[in-house]
């Protein structure tokens, strides 16, 4: 840790110093572009899961755009918001005037490969980048990564890694993964379907889709993989009919928690406790898509351990 | 020859008779196929066993009695309520284009409901059954009084306009409170499509005791609305009070047409194309053209439910898109035949 740290440290100070030599301010994204600045940007517009990564490692944007209400923002939960403009509260929607008058020099989204878009969609991104180039991560594989890839993109823009908050939230959400590991060692057999609930269907999710279910898979979590996504309608889940709630059986059921919406609304199909994990009632929330920084993934598994401490894993063959 | 004259009449009588006991029967079959029609294969002979001895542990008994049985029940309703809706609205207007949206009363419940999900931030289809069941009422009231303004009273053109003008303004506060509000949006747009998809029993038995009255007094207005057929100098001078008949021929549509709004969202075409069918089969005379509307309604509504469940897997199309898109051609095809404004 003490090298990760140094390393870290050894890299902001760099980028400061490049800052202050105001040297060209260079960063590759995720969909393989590569954006050029003449200097290190001080005035960033930020989606709001881009902002998720780097407010908590002193990045602070100008200005946020956020996929719905900001009250309702699961990744913005906890963060502080203050002297930031949101100039967006809908996906697809941004306000264009209050976005010009931040005199933004970047724009931070996150790429979508499966989609092939950046956050917010097309209609936001060719909007801002009328104002500034856009650029960040990747929504990649791996929740790890991306916090990694945020480190490593605010530290490009000047931020000091090397504060002792950052590396106490870091040990407290390696606690949290060692107590998840051993609660999924403990249940052998659990099997596990992350689900979005609509009135209209049931849409079951590929983890190969959510980086944070890939995450855990690989801590060994038994998540079940759906035969096939809904390539016509999204690329990220299976759509199948309330009249087959129990198409794939579980012990332990998540329920996107994007909304809260969601779960009352899968409640209360009469066809949900088909699944016989919700007949049981062992239904947890999944983050789905929006953790950002060690200290929301600390929180989310703490919650999911306790969901699988209590579970029975003997509900499926 | 009155004899022969009365004989033929009790022949035609008979026939009309016979086709609606035929109308039942098709009725009857459309809802097995509702049953029988979803996501799930389940063999014919499985949905009667449901139907006649449920057994809670069966998952196919639980869909049946969970999902499509709800969902048929509502189709029924609400189809039959649109069929004597329209019929009595454009008998009682003499305005062969009369539906339930033109009075405003598809409008009145589609800004309730817009209302209740932005201010009040409701989100439940049990909770819209009231909200677009009070505006429903609400909107008609206002359309009455407004075409009540001036000296004639409320004619049937003025009842149009006053309707059409009240849509358009209802209209415009919905637009403006979904393009401010997506979240109202993202609540309401499959509801205001028209849809019978997630419709529980419970809202089944909300509409029912409002669809059971509606269709009493409706039935009972169609001595009055032959008379108002006629015109109104020929109806009060046979004694009919003009002003007493419109009421009730007013208030029984806006029950039906609330209900039918609140339980399945605003359905086109519906209560607009299946009276003309019905008029042009029995000809003038509503004893016959309000059951048959009662009856062909729903066959077309369950009729194109179930098309919208097959057609496009795995999702499904709305019922009300898929009305619009028979009843338009549909529509045209009868102004086509026949002289429509003959009413």
């Amino acid at each position: 840790m003490t090298l990760r740290a140094f390393a870290l440290a050894a890299l902001s100070s760099l980028a400061l110093s490049a800052a202050a030599h105001a040297e060209p301010w260079t960063y590759t994204d995720g969909s393989g572009q590569t954006v050029t600045l003449d200097a290190a940007p001080q005035r960033i517009i930020a989606s709001q899961d881009a902002a998720a990564g780097l407010i908590p490692l002193g990045i602070r944007p100008v200005g946020i755009y956020a996929d719905g209400p900001v009250a309702d923002a699961k990744a913005l939960q906890g963060l502080d918001l203050t002297g930031i403009e949101i100039i967006g509260q809908a996906w697809g929607e941004v306000d264009i005037e209050k976005a010009a008058a931040l005199n933004p020099d970047l724009v931070l989204a996150e790429w979508w490969d499966r989609n092939a878009t950046w956050s917010g969609g097309e209609d936001v991104v060719t909007l801002l980048t009328q104002l500034a180039p856009i650029t960040g991560v990747s929504a990649g594989d791996s929740i790890l990564g991306m916090i990694e890839d945020y480190e490593t993109l605010a530290a490009s823009l000047g931020a000091d890694l090397a504060q002792p908050s950052i590396a106490a939230e870091k040990t407290a959400f390696e606690n949290a993964l060692a107590d998840f590991k051993s609660a999924i060692a403990a249940k052998s057999g659990l099997k596990v379907l992350a689900v979005y609930a609509g009135d209209d269907a049931l849409y079951v999710a590929d983890p190969a889709g959510a980086a944070e279910l890939l995450d855990m898979q690989s801590w060994g979590l038994d998540l079940v993989e759906p035969e096939g996504v809904d390539a016509a309608g999204n690329n990220y889940f299976e759509t199948v009919s309330w009249e087959n709630a129990d198409k794939y059986p579980a012990d332990l059921i998540l329920v996107d928690n994007r909304s809260p919406a969601t779960m009352k609304t899968a409640l209360a199909q009469p066809t949900w406790t088909l699944n016989p994990g919700a007949k049981a009632g062992q239904v947890a929330e999944w983050p789905a898509f929006w953790l950002r920084n060690y200290t929301h993934y600390a929180a989310a598994l703490t919650e999911l351990t306790t969901a699988i401490n209590a579970a029975n894993a003997d509900l499926t063959p | 020859m009155p004899v022969e004259q009365a004989n033929r009449k009790a022949g035609r009588a008979a026939t009309l008779g016979l086709g609606l006991a035929l109308l039942g029967a098709a009725l009857f079959a459309i809802v097995l196929l509702s049953m029988a029609t979803g996501a799930r294969p389940i063999p014919i002979d499985m949905v009667w066993s449901a139907l006649v001895s449920y057994d809670p542990n069966s998952t196919e008994h639980r869909i049946i009695w969970d999902l499509r049985l709800p969902r048929t029940v509502v189709g029924v309703l609400v189809g039959a309520a649109l069929g004597l809706a329209g019929a009595v609205l454009q008998g009682a207007t003499r305005n062969p284009l009369a539906d339930p949206s033109i009075l405003g009363i598809n409008s009145g419940a589609a800004l309730f409901v817009v209302l209740g999900v932005s201010v009040f931030g409701i989100t439940q289809l049990t909770a819209y059954v009231w909200l677009a069941f009070i505006g429903a009422g609400a909107a008609m009231l206002v359309v009455y009084a407004v075409a009540s303004l001036g000296r004639e009273g409320s004619t049937p053109i003025k009842l149009a306009l006053a309707g059409a003008a009240m849509t358009a303004v209802m209209q415009a506060i919905i637009n403006a409170i979904l393009l401010t509000s997506p979240r109202t949006l993202d609540e309401v747009r499959f509801w205001q499509v028209g849809s019978l998809a997630g419709r529980s029993m419970e809202i089944a038995l909300q509409v029912s005791p409002f669809i059971l009255a509606g269709t009493v007094l409706a039935l009972a207005t169609a001595r009055l609305l032959d008379g108002l057929s006629m015109g109104d100098d020929v109806a009060r001078s046979l004694g009919q009070r003009i002003g007493l008949s419109r009421g009730l021929a007013g208030l029984a549509s806006v029950v039906l047409a609330g209900s039918a709004v609140a339980a399945a969202g605003p359905i086109a075409f519906v209560g607009l194309t299946v009276p003309h069918v019905a008029r042009a089969i029995t000809g003038p005379g509503y004893r016959w053209i309000l059951p048959y509307s009662m009856l062909m309604a729903p066959i077309l509504l369950l009729g194109a439910d179930v098309i919208g469940r097959i057609i496009a897997p795995p999702g499904e199309v709305q019922v009300g898109i898929v009305t619009a898109f028979i009843g338009a051609p549909f529509f045209i095809a009868l102004v086509r035949r026949r002289k429509l404004a003959a009413l």
